[in-house]
């Protein structure tokens, strides 16, 4: 397992993992990172929280921006996974949900969830994520 | 209505976030105005769609959900709208053909928005769990005009979106 890198430096294209059990939440996602004037490197794809680790354990990434209702494993069960492990406690977590109640935001707070997109969002909302994500990097 | 959703919204607050919810899902996913229509208005809609779409059928989205109450939210749209919602939200041609999975998943999506931001509204200090949407296609014969409301009906809402009817229909378990 290679274990996942930081943030990416000023330069460094940025690995990312959209987590999504809807192809074309993941397609739209896809394209939309696309759309930031960003270094972008390799863009992963799981459908669940399960295949999500997978990925993880065995790439190099740098952003995840995950669902919250999944089937397998859900994005808290998800973020629970991740905020375990000291070897990603630098990967950026962006929740994308329709779910934007105070209590789900809560709790993704206390998962040192960085960022909390509610669904629908307009594509400048993950475009402007990326460069927060970019110019704090670059700090 | 249970005690807990009364507690949440009273029915004309329930119709309005409804309606709310689908103006933002209309508009901030899909760039496109959602506009109520009455019981004429979505009949004369829905005839007119059997007259200009090659895809005359209908399909039907629904997601259930659990919470502080339980129920679903169902969408029945015609096909060709489906296929809009889908290229649209995609930046497709549109009139790219799609994969039957893909105009279903993407259905399934909206109908997954628009069940959300309308639960998001219902109550935020509620927490409800979104099951994985349901899609099928209904019979040729399927008209959605008349069709009787059920026993657990909580609320319906017709709409014409992108000049296409829509009806959107909140039903309580």
């Amino acid at each position: 397992m290679s274990e996942t890198s930081g943030a990416a430096g000023a330069n460094k294209p940025l690995n990312i993992l959209i987590v999504d059990d809807s192809a074309t939440m993941r397609a739209l996602l896809h394209r939309v990172i696309g759309l930031a004037d960003l270094p972008i490197g390799r863009i992963y794809q799981a459908p669940n929280g399960l295949e999500a680790l997978k990925i993880l354990e065995s790439c190099s990434v740098q952003a995840v921006f995950t669902d919250l209702n999944m089937p397998v494993m859900n994005g808290m069960e998800l973020l629970r996974e991740i905020a375990k492990r000291d070897a990603w406690k630098d990967l950026l977590r962006i929740i994308i949900s329709t779910d934007g109640s105070k209590l789900r935001r809560d709790e993704a707070r206390e998962l040192n969830v960085d960022l909390y997109v509610e669904k629908p969002f307009r594509p400048e909302v993950v475009r402007d994520v990326l460069c927060q994500i970019a110019t704090a990097d670059a700090h | 209505m249970s005690s807990a959703k009364s507690q949440l919204l009273t029915p004309t607050d329930l119709h309005d976030t409804l309606q709310a919810a689908l103006i933002e899902v209309g508009e901030n996913a899909y760039f496109v105005f959602v506009e109520p229509c009455d019981a004429g208005a979505f009949a004369t809609l829905a005839e007119q769609e059997r007259d200009k779409s090659s895809r005359p059928g209908w399909l039907m989205a629904s997601v259930r959900f659990t919470g502080a109450f339980s129920g679903s939210v169902e969408i029945v749209l015609p096909e060709r709208l489906g296929h809009w919602l889908v290229t649209s939200l995609l930046g497709m041609p549109p009139e790219e053909d799609l994969p039957e999975t893909q105009m279903f998943d993407g259905v399934g999506e909206f109908a997954n928005m628009v069940c959300g931001a309308w639960l998001s509204r219902v109550g935020d200090q509620a927490l409800f769990e979104l099951k994985m949407p349901a899609v099928t296609r209904m019979a040729s014969e399927w008209n959605p005009v008349g069709e009787g409301r059920g026993r657990e009906e909580l609320m319906c809402r017709m709409v014409s979106l992108n000049d296409s009817p829509m009806r959107i229909r909140v039903r309580a378990q």
